[in-house]
């Protein structure tokens, strides 16, 4: 399946082996193990199916499972294809061309993924109703804004908060793409245009296949945003029958698994016919100049970029503003902030531990995919990505189910080893990908150099893998990071008791009504994010 | 290349003391005897924390005890707990919702409670199974805007929604667990049938669709909607951030299922090694001082007779609401969810 494949009009990259050499023994142990942990949720699924098959066949056949299975994938895949065509986009103009205020976008463009999707959704919905901040702006001028309601919201809502999936591979690729491609293609004659649809993207399809199928597998799984934006999908479904009926509840989920390996499957066959193709050791300095379309295109990205960011931004600090005048006005004390400092040092430390084990854990397995082309390797590749498609609910029952499974497990029950371990498993697919693409940018020719010098595997992967992985590594950081900031139902469950984090206040204040407070806490997370993703993610990165 | 690391280095340090500092201090051992003084009490609740942590904190300086607490919602804390059946470390679940303890109870995973603490609510108010107790209540009412409807055209009965006086105009939440405890409610007491013809008719009526009761007070507010079915104490949580909203509630009169009063209730969880620890919590949950202290700071309704009702509203006897006994419908949840599903209601 994995046949390399020299790709249309290319110069021949660099170093290129034609045979993979085959992994140790132990090493394709460890792939296995690993395989095992990350199926750990879909094995939960199949075997509360298998304990309870009475009425499996009656799930499978129903409408009232179709239809809202239907309206999952049509939602899935169009705001794969949106987000897709934004955050590609958007990671071309930040990386390569000369748009104002470039350093800015490069930071905050990552960042709309650390809205909880239920906290985004509310704060636009609030903008955009009837009186809310949107329509106050836009009211007097005579437009009608519609209701953000149905399939159009969804695709709209989802779609500027998931592109970043999409925008952080494909930027960490191009940065690190030799500008030579470009360069003779544009001495040949080609417009900007010509170069991008025959140069760039063509290197750029694994990332761009990757980050799709992560914003598949998010939608098909998302519950905050639908059910806010009355658009009734299979997960919505699950969520409402936890309590009512859970043999409904698994064979829904067993569904929603089904359909992630079939996804899986089809972006190995589109993304995977790539070239592996040399990456440069240094940044590129390539910049295309926009000429007259400069601010045409600065004033595209602002306006993409402010609904993502600053339209969720104004309603968070809308309410902010209004809960403090009216509890000042009360003589109350404006928004209490006692246990946010607790709460922020819980989030940061759980992101960054959650961020390094995943992006270690992954490794391996990019290892056995990419370097030595293993079919234990695609199977655990297939596992760590499909369970991202399983809701945060189901992700939650099975970890308590394994944990209560066995004594050893149990001594961790409600602990800080076994939260990062369910982040592990949940975000596994996020990290899984980019990480494999790191891990293929290393010219197999340098490190056959190295052996043949006599560097030992792990000198090798020390003095010569890890410094030219390290933007992809980054990358894959990067999403685990600001997904685990956001997390909500696996914490729920995971959390040691009395364990705060900024999405677990920002999800009580939300739930007591307290808008101002969430507004505060939410703007925090969306700070704290910012600060970590700059000095952990980008200047890294870019210091390389 | 070394800046970075050492940041990041600092940047670790610095969360890993922040969450030392935070973290209480250690935990009493539990020694399984039902010595209050220094019992730790494992709490699960779906009660948010803003509104019950007060309750627990007179409790621990009341009795020297400690209680932790597992905030989740109800969903997510009920599951836990059945998964983890008698390996569960909660001493004491407190659930938002009658169809949340049911769950529990119909599971076998709630222990039964003395006399002496059922005894504190009336008879409607608690578990023929004795099993669990209402600790405090809230009343379904129609939230409507004071600037698009007119008082004089809110109707009599909760069943004169369907008319088509009102399409298009009632906002309700399908999928919300108070709305399902009122549609089980409906269930037990007019039947299956004119229940999903209810449902049916608020369907045929396009009621739009929200996620949940404050979205609806809300949408309410807003103007979107007209009215909306939902809970009580929304409206007020609203107008604390924002007086000038243009919404008020209606009551449906004289004990018209409309007007259903739904319970918080609290249990035992059998598994809990420390039952008498448990339901000593519970009783202070039902004593005169903290149902007084829970209607000074929930707004909610004290469920213990002679406790005033919270400042502002009706006293619960004045309203008539009436509660129904959840437990006597075999297929619970589950019908009623099916019901719902198969009348088109959701969009």
């Amino acid at each position: 399946m994995a046949v390399l494949q020299t790709s249309t009009d290319l110069p021949a990259p660099l170093g290129r082996s034609t045979r993979a050499p085959s992994a140790p023994w132990w090493f394709l142990l460890i792939g296995l193990v690993l395989a095992a942990v990350f199926a750990a949720p879909l094995v939960y699924v199949i075997v509360r199916n298998i304990q309870d098959v009475s009425r499996l066949d009656e799930h499978f056949t129903s409408s009232a499972t179709w239809d809202p299975l239907g309206r999952s994938l049509l939602l899935a895949s169009s705001v794969a294809v949106t987000a897709t065509a934004f955050g590609t986009a958007l990671a071309w103009i930040t990386t390569r061309s000369d748009i104002p205020l470039r350093r800015l976008w490069m930071l905050v463009a990552p960042l709309p993924l650390v809205f909880p999707s239920f906290v985004g959704a509310t704060a636009l919905i609030s903008g955009f109703a009837k009186g809310g901040l949107l329509d106050r702006a836009v009211g007097p001028l005579g437009f009608e804004l519609p209701e953000l309601a149905g399939f159009w919201a969804a695709l709209f809502v989802l779609t500027l908060f998931t592109y970043p999936y999409v925008y952080l591979p494909v930027a960490a690729r191009l940065r690190f793409l030799p500008s030579s491609f470009e360069e003779s293609a544009r001495v040949l004659g080609r417009t900007p245009r010509q170069v991008f649809t025959s140069v760039v993207v063509p290197q750029l399809l694994a990332p761009i296949t990757a980050g799709g199928l992560l914003v598949f597998l998010y939608t098909v799984s998302d519950f905050g945003a639908v059910q806010l934006l009355r658009y009734d999908t299979l997960t919505r479904v699950i969520y409402a029958n936890s309590l009512a009926d859970q043999p409904r509840v698994m064979a829904l989920s067993l569904l929603l698994g089904i359909v992630a390996v079939l996804a899986v499957a089809a972006e190995r066959a589109l993304g995977r016919n790539h070239s592996e193709s040399a990456m440069s050791n240094r940044a590129t300095g390539l910049t295309v100049p926009l000429g007259r379309w400069r601010w045409p295109t600065f004033a595209a990205v602002a306006a993409f970029v402010g609904f993502a960011l600053i339209g969720p931004l104004a309603s968070l600090a809308h309410w902010t503003v209004r809960g403090a005048a009216s509890s000042r006005a009360r003589g109350a004390l404006a928004i209490p902030t006692d246990g946010l400092g607790e709460a922020i040092g819980n989030t940061v430390l759980v992101s960054i531990l959650a961020a390094v084990a995943t992006v270690v854990l992954v490794l391996p397995i990019a290892y056995l995919v990419a370097r030595h082309r293993s079919r234990t390797g695609m199977v655990a590749d297939g596992l760590v990505t499909a369970g991202f498609a399983l809701p945060g609910l189901v992700l939650g029952l099975s970890l308590v189910f394994w944990a209560l499974s066995n004594d050893f497990l149990f001594r961790f029950y409600q602990t800080l080893p076994l939260l990062i371990l369910g982040y592990v498993i949940h975000f596994g697919a996020q990290a899984n990908r980019a990480t494999q693409i790191a891990v293929a940018s290393v010219p197999t020719r340098l490190d056959e150099s190295a052996r043949m010098l006599g560097a030992g595997r792990a000198r090798r992967f020390i003095t010569v893998d890890a410094p030219l992985m390290m933007p992809g590594l980054l990358a894959a950081g990067g999403l685990v990071l600001l997904s685990t900031m956001k997390e909500l139902p696996a914490t729920l469950f995971l959390r040691p008791t009395g364990f705060d984090t900024l999405s677990t206040r920002i999800w009580a204040s939300m739930d007591n009504l307290s808008f101002a407070k969430a507004g505060l806490e939410s703007m925090i997370l969306l700070a704290v994010s910012a600060v970590l993703t700059w000095f952990l993610v980008l200047r890294r990165s870019d210091a390389l | 290349m070394s800046r970075p690391r050492r940041l990041l280095v600092a940047l670790l340090a610095l969360a890993l003391l922040a969450a030392a500092c935070g973290s209480d201090d250690d935990a009493t051992p539990v020694d399984g005897t039902d010595t209050l003084g220094d019992a730790t009490i494992t709490v699960y609740s779906s009660r948010s924390e803003e509104l019950i942590q007060p309750v627990f904190d007179a409790f621990e300086t009341a009795t020297g005890a400690t209680v932790e607490v597992r905030y989740g919602k109800t969903d997510e804390i009920t599951l836990a707990l059945e998964a983890e059946g008698d390996r569960s470390p909660a001493d004491v679940y407190i659930g938002q919702s009658p169809g949340a303890v049911g769950f529990l109870d119909q599971a076998g995973l709630l222990a039964p409670l003395g006399a002496a603490t059922l005894d504190r609510v009336g008879a409607a108010y608690r578990a023929s199974s004795g099993n669990w107790v209402g600790i405090t209540g809230r009343v379904r009412v129609l939230v409507y805007n004071t600037d698009r409807v007119d008082p004089a055209e809110l109707p009599g009965s909760i069943l004169d929604l369907t008319d088509p006086a009102f399409a298009g105009r009632v906002g309700v939440a399908p999928g919300n667990g108070s709305f399902q405890d009122f549609v089980t409610a409906m269930r037990a007491d007019l039947g299956d049938e004119a229940t999903g013809e209810w449902l049916a008719g608020m369907a045929a009526n396009d009621s739009p669709n929200y996620e949940k009761n404050g979205a609806i007070v809300d949408a309410v507010a807003r103007g979107e909607v007209d009215m909306g079915l939902v809970n009580h104490y929304y409206l007020l949580e609203f107008l604390e951030e924002d007086p000038s909203l243009p919404a008020a509630n209606y009551t449906f009169p004289e004990g018209d299922l409309g007007s259903l009063l739904i319970t918080s209730a609290a249990g035992v969880v059998s598994a809990s090694d420390q039952p008498a620890n448990a339901e000593a919590l519970i009783q202070y949950l039902l004593s005169d001082e903290a149902q007084a202290q829970s209607a000074a700071g929930e707004s909610e309704y004290p469920l213990v007779a002679g406790v005033a009702a919270p400042e502002g509203l009706a006293p619960l006897a004045e309203l008539a609401a009436i509660t129904v006994d959840l437990d006597v419908l075999a297929d619970g949840l589950r019908g009623t969810q099916s019901l719902i599903e198969n009348s088109g209601l959701i969009q």
